[in-house]
């Protein structure tokens, strides 16, 4: 029997692909599953995804064939053309998109040719996202296949100036709208126009002609592979993968990955990097006082996903000098990828060298954590791990009131934040996340 | 009559493997003998009672589901030779949805309306599609509904799989409740080498052979009228055999927990039937054969 994940960080593939949906300009999801479903599913997106909120046609508005057991033992492909039907009727959008439920695939229905024999065009398409074939990552990565290969139109000419950018799971990345402006932003600053399909004024339109873009940038070891894959196959664009950038270190590098990628000079690269730069100390400055009077550096426990980890434990070591003692990841992950991730956590300028762990159980924190560093029995001396900070999801609120550590809200599920336009990515990011952080620890003052 | 017990069966087998045509022939067997007895027809095909009702279909569970929220099970019970009670549960149509399920749903919306009660029965017998593929085929012999398992078996190695497979699901569900094996009603049994194989095949097992049916000319005639052996031809050798395998299972009260083969045994205990069939075949003469 297979281990079971206690406290997971993410919600089905039907889950990330609502989420995904719903992120787009223009699309209607349409679920092929049981009412309870839907429920579920609205509920997780908004609660742990900083209050995102139902947008256009999400949350209790989510169109759903909500099967019964007269579907499950009669075949629900009819009552699902019913939906399809209706939904287009009644809900204006550019795209329909079905999605599947577990026990709808179980029992075989075909979503896929229900929505062919309706032969609605490019205006309708559906993907089987039965939830136990993964997690939100694997949803997000159904659904940009699907469109990369059945939306996006094939045999344009390719634009040299053109990229597209993905790899930020929209919810799954609380933040994902302000890091993709973010993102957008800095390598437009190289010279290029740039598809983010989730980010501020994307357009449909954009998408479908994505395939005019020479390359693709996934911000991520982990997430939107498949979906890369896919446009290559299918596009012939190749891509690259890149770390997950928050700060000076992490986001130099980024500018360099990429430019060099796309063949920009060093010399545009390196002005890049000096243009943001000054922005960055020139604010960041501001708080040396304050971090140097108040002795604000800090022992860290970083807790999370693939992505943001990594970003965040090179911005404290290496922007915010503080001590990174412990990474937790709770994504699910393989042997290859655990490997690939180690070597993100080793080459800090500073010297540091976090304990990594993979721990798929978000209960289990508080057990690495007192295992990693002795626990106070009253010894005549104690070193303890004071002051420290612990950055996480909500999850690991209670944990840091254990260890007496403050605590900040960055990665799913975040309920005690609400979320609008914030980003953490890039050095705009980072500038926000320190004003964050120095703010908790401030805020007795 | 409120303390009365009824004998609830379940019958399984591979199918095309005479399934049907046994527990009708069981059914008309013991309504004749004065029994109340009610056929529950767990496949979707719901052909189960066929024979009782002069070849005609009737309205089934499911069917009537479809075109209603609820459905009383009197509107579902149709009475048929000697006035056996008979109740398909039916399905979907080939290839969609869950037959599994359908048939979840059939056997409880009988248990929930107490209709075996009301009727005052002395047995439901379930005729349960072959090889309990899911969850939903395995449920008479689950949740307290049946409570002896009579699994029909001719000596071919898949109706032996299929009988071990189901030997498996009893074995699963013994510990919460479940039925458990009355025997192996062993079926077409006509060249003395089968017998062999299914009597080796229960010692294996740890179970019983309840009756030997042979392949009899007579069920043919029978069914392609539309009729049991028992109605069609009552006095035959057939029916005679078929009466005494119905009494049989009337009398039986103990059941037992079978110990199916694991898949290399039975792969095993195959291929040794196979070695000695070809010595049969090729006129090879051992001392195990030489008494055939």
């Amino acid at each position: 029997m297979g281990k079971f994940v206690d406290r997971p960080k993410y919600i089905c593939a039907m889950g990330g692909a609502v989420a995904t949906l719903n992120a787009l300009p223009g699309v209607v999801p349409i679920l092929h599953a049981a009412a309870g479903c839907g429920f579920n599913i609205s509920n997780a997106i908004n609660g742990g995804g900083g209050y995102v909120g139902s947008g256009y046609c999400g949350g209790q508005s989510l169109p759903s064939s909500n099967v019964f057991e007269k579907e499950i033992v009669f075949g629900g492909e009819g009552r699902l053309e019913q939906q399809i039907l209706s939904t287009m009727e009644i809900a204006e959008a550019d795209i329909y998109f079905v999605i599947t439920g577990c026990m709808v695939e179980m029992i075989g229905d075909d979503a896929v040719s229900v929505v062919k024999r309706l032969n609605k065009g490019k205006r309708l398409f559906a993907a089987d996202t039965g939830g136990f074939r993964g997690n939100s990552y694997k949803g997000y990565d159904i659904v940009l296949s699907k469109l990369f290969s059945e939306y996006v139109q094939t045999g344009l000419e390719k634009d040299e100036r053109l990229v597209n950018l993905w790899g930020i799971v929209p919810v799954q990345d609380v933040y994902w709208k302000g890091n993709l402006r973010v993102l957008k932003k800095l390598v437009e600053g190289l010279g290029y126009k740039v598809n983010t399909f989730f980010g501020e004024d994307e357009t449909l339109e954009d998408l479908k002609e994505s395939s005019k873009a020479i390359l693709n940038i996934v911000v991520s070891d982990t997430y939107g592979i498949d979906a890369a894959k896919t446009f290559k196959e299918v596009h012939d664009t190749d891509y690259i993968t890149t770390d997950f950038p928050i700060g000076d270190h992490g986001t130099a590098r980024f500018i360099k990955e990429v430019g060099t990628a796309l063949g920009a000079s060093n010399e545009v690269i390196n002005a890049l990097i000096k243009k943001e730069r000054k922005r960055y100390y020139g604010y960041l400055e501001r708080v040396v006082d304050a971090y140097s009077d108040f002795d604000l550096q800090r022992y860290a426990v970083i807790v999370g996903d693939a992505n943001y980890t990594q970003g965040l434990t090179r911005f404290l070591s290496d922007d915010l000098g503080w001590l990174p003692e412990l990474v937790i990841i709770n994504d699910l992950l393989e042997e290859e990828q655990k490997e690939f991730l180690r070597r993100k956590f080793s080459d800090y300028e500073s010297g540091i060298k976090p304990e990594l762990v993979f721990d798929t159980d978000a209960s289990s924190v508080l057990k690495h954590i007192n295992r990693h560093w002795e626990v106070n029995k009253n010894p005549r001396y104690y070193d303890s791990m004071t002051p420290a900070f612990l950055i996480g999801s909500s999850f690991e609120k209670e944990t840091a009131q254990k260890i007496k550590a403050q605590h900040l809200s960055v990665m799913y599920p975040v309920s005690n934040r609400v979320v609008l336009d914030r980003a953490y990515a890039g050095f705009e990011g980072a500038l926000t996340l320190t004003e964050d952080i120095f703010s908790v620890l401030l805020e007795s003052r | 009559m409120a303390n009365k017990k009824i004998k609830q069966i379940a019958i399984y087998g591979k199918g095309g493997i005479g399934k049907s045509t046994t527990t009708s022939n069981i059914s008309a067997a013991l309504v004749k003998q004065g029994f109340k007895v009610m056929q529950f027809g767990c496949d979707p095909k719901s052909d189960s009672t066929n024979t009782l009702r002069g070849g005609k279909y009737i309205p089934t569970v499911l069917d009537t589901l479809r075109e209603k929220t609820t459905v009383k099970a009197s509107e579902v019970i149709h009475e048929g030779f000697g006035g056996v009670y008979c109740v398909e549960a039916g399905g979907p149509a080939p290839g969609v949805g869950c037959a599994g399920r359908g048939i979840i749903t059939a056997v409880q919306l009988f248990k929930q309306q107490r209709v075996f009660e009301e009727l005052d029965l002395d047995f439901v017998i379930y005729d349960v599609l072959g090889d309990v593929v899911c969850g939903g085929f395995a449920v008479p012999i689950r949740e307290g509904i049946a409570e002896h398992v009579f699994t029909v078996s001719s000596a071919d190695f898949m109706a032996v799989y299929a009988a071990n497979n189901l030997f498996r699901g009893i074995h699963k569900y013994s510990n919460a409740g479940g039925a458990l094996l009355g025997g192996v009603i062993a079926n077409s049994i006509n060249a003395p080498y089968a017998k062999e194989i299914i009597d080796d095949f229960v010692k294996q097992t740890k179970t019983q052979v309840v009756e030997y049916v042979p392949r009899s000319v007579t069920v043919t005639q029978s069914e392609l009228q539309g009729k049991t052996t028992i109605e069609a031809a009552p006095n035959s050798e057939q029916a005679k055999i078929y009466t005494r395998l119905a009494l049989k299972i009337a009398e039986h009260t103990e059941s037992k927990v079978p110990e199916p083969l694991d898949v290399h045994e039975l792969r095993e205990w195959a291929s040794k039937w196979a070695d000695h069939l070809l010595a049969l075949e090729t006129g090879e003469v051992t001392s195990k054969a030489s008494c055939i």
